[in-house]
Order: structure tokens, then sequence, then C-alpha cells
């Protein structure tokens, strides 16, 4: 096993009429028990210079093993750029199928997909991963600039 | 506008030979500008003593959110490492937190009966759970009670 801490501090002076200061800290452990996660995918760097929508993280079998589904995986994505105009979108479901993805509509397996929100340049997220079938991570650049995005996934 | 800031740190000593040491600080922005989010839900600690699903945002009514640039943060307080949180977006399971696990991720609500985030509590017999948004949304609010019909009015 290996021990992986997860840190978030979110802080703001302003925000509200009182400071906010939250701090919390997690260890990645597997599902229902307190021994850590073991297994990751590394952390990939892609660079795309297109506005195609792709599936980030895939899942089941990859390269770097089979992540369990419906365990406590974790995935941690960046956009590495520095703009604050251009940005990835994330969205949940399977980017492909034909026809082609009712877009917020994941009722129609395998072929459609939610969208979570936006990572602007320089912003990540950290998400627990489902991993079951149809249930891929999809990114949409909003520019055909270069867009560098970095990936880890955590799981057992 | 206000400031806020996201910081990320991810150790590890022993996931790989070599330590593993990723630190990153964001600040929120409004979508496409340099202007701070300026609104949140402020953060909310709920006992859940339900299996059942719930909404821990209200429906996101609006159209023009669909571009924005929320954040969303939700942790899992209990203290007991079998029990867990389903974090869902409409039909879409995102995943599950365990014992002290929180996530952060972008939440931009593109269609409003099918973009709402649901928490459901794997057991009944009471777990802590903390949420907050951060976000420029347009008309989040609930709908007053007065403003429904019922069918017995």
């Amino acid at each position: 096993m290996a021990t992986i801490n997860a840190t978030i501090n979110i802080n703001s002076t302003d925000l509200t009429s009182n400071p906010i200061a939250l701090s919390k800290t997690m260890t990645m452990t597997k599902a229902g028990t307190r021994t850590g996660l073991e297994f990751t995918s590394g952390l990939v760097r892609r660079k795309l210079t297109s506005q195609t929508t792709i599936d980030l993280v895939t899942v089941g079998a990859q390269m770097y093993g089979t992540p369990t589904a419906s365990k406590a995986n974790k995935l941690y994505v960046k956009n590495t750029g520095s703009s604050t105009a251009d940005y990835i979108e994330i969205a949940i479901g399977d980017s492909t199928g034909d026809p082609a993805p009712g877009e917020e509509l994941l009722a129609t397996a395998g072929a459609s997909f939610i969208t979570l929100g936006r990572l602007y340049g320089g912003e990540w997220m950290l998400i627990p991963f489902e991993g079951t079938t149809d249930n891929d991570i999809i990114v949409t650049p909003s520019t055909s600039e270069a867009t560098t995005i970095e990936w880890m996934l955590f799981f057992e | 506008m206000a400031t806020t800031t996201n910081t990320l740190l991810l150790e590890s000593t022993d996931l790989f030979d070599d330590s593993l040491s990723i630190s990153n600080t964001s600040t929120c922005y409004k979508a496409g500008t340099t202007t701070g989010l300026d609104q949140t839900t402020g953060l909310t600690r709920l006992y859940a003593t339900s299996v059942t699903q719930f909404d821990p945002f209200p429906a996101v009514k609006d159209a023009t959110n669909r571009v924005k640039n929320g954040k969303v943060y939700i942790a899992n307080l209990s203290e007991d490492e079998t029990e867990f949180i389903t974090v869902s977006i409409g039909d879409a399971v995102i995943g599950k937190l365990y014992a002290g696990d929180f996530l952060w991720m972008p939440y931009s609500p593109k269609a409003s009966l099918s973009s709402d985030i649901e928490i459901t509590p794997s057991v009944a017999t009471g777990m802590f759970i903390e949420f907050m948004a951060i976000h420029d949304f347009a008309n989040i609010y609930p709908d007053s009670i007065d403003t429904r019909v019922y069918p017995d009015a």
C-alpha cells in the first residue's frame, strides 16, 4: 500500500463578510478500508490542437492497468495553460456513438454525456472516478490553439 | 469582485520509487475574465440520516448558467471507512467519496433538469456531509412556496 495525501485549501477574505479559510486533507484509501490506494496511471500530459471532443480517461483495461469500477478511485485533471479566455470543458459519459452523442442526456447508454464544467488556464479538479461502462471522462477544448492537459488517476 | 483562491497539494513518498509532489493554486474567476466569482452557497454541514438521494444545491433554472465557471466542493466527514456517499450529476455517477474524502470540481450547469448534482448516502445511521458552491449563477434560489400551485389549492 501507499500513502497518498491530497490537501485542499480554499481561502477568501472578501467573498463573504467574514473570511473563508477551509482546509481539508484526505488520504486516498481503498473502498471500505484504511488501506491506501496503490495504483496510478502516472501523470499523463496531453497536448490538444483542435476543438474535437475526446475521451481523456476511458474506463476498462488500459496500458497502466484496469481500474476497478465503483471503488474509491480518484482523478486529478489540470489545464496547464494560463489563459483566462480559453478553457477545456469536462464531461462524463461517452463521446462516441451513432447517432452523435446526445449531450446532457445520459439515459441513452453509450452515446451521451453530461457536462461537469470548465477548467480555464491553471485550474484543476479532483474528483472520484466511478469507472463504470460509458462513464469516460470527456474533454472538449474551446480553442484549436495548443492546450496542454495533465491528468492522473489513482485507483484500485 | 471577490478573490477566492484554491490550492491543491498532492503528495506521496511511497507511491513511486521517487516522491510525488504536485502543487496547484488558482483563483476562482468568472468565465473568460479575471473578475472573481462573487456568490457562494456558504459551507453547508448536513447530517444525513437516510439513503435517499438529495440535491445539495437548488436546481439551476437560468439558461445563462451553462456558460458560467462555478466551482463545487463536497466532503464526506464520516470517520467510518465503510461509509460513503455517491455523487452524481444527472444520471451520471461521478464516483464515491468514502470517509474523509472530498472533491473539487467545475460546475457549468447546461440543463436545468439533468445538470443537478446529487448525493446519495450509503447508510441511514447518520453521516455528516459538507458542501459549498462558489459561483456567479443567476436565479438559483428555490421558488417561493407561495407561488406553487397544488391540486388541492
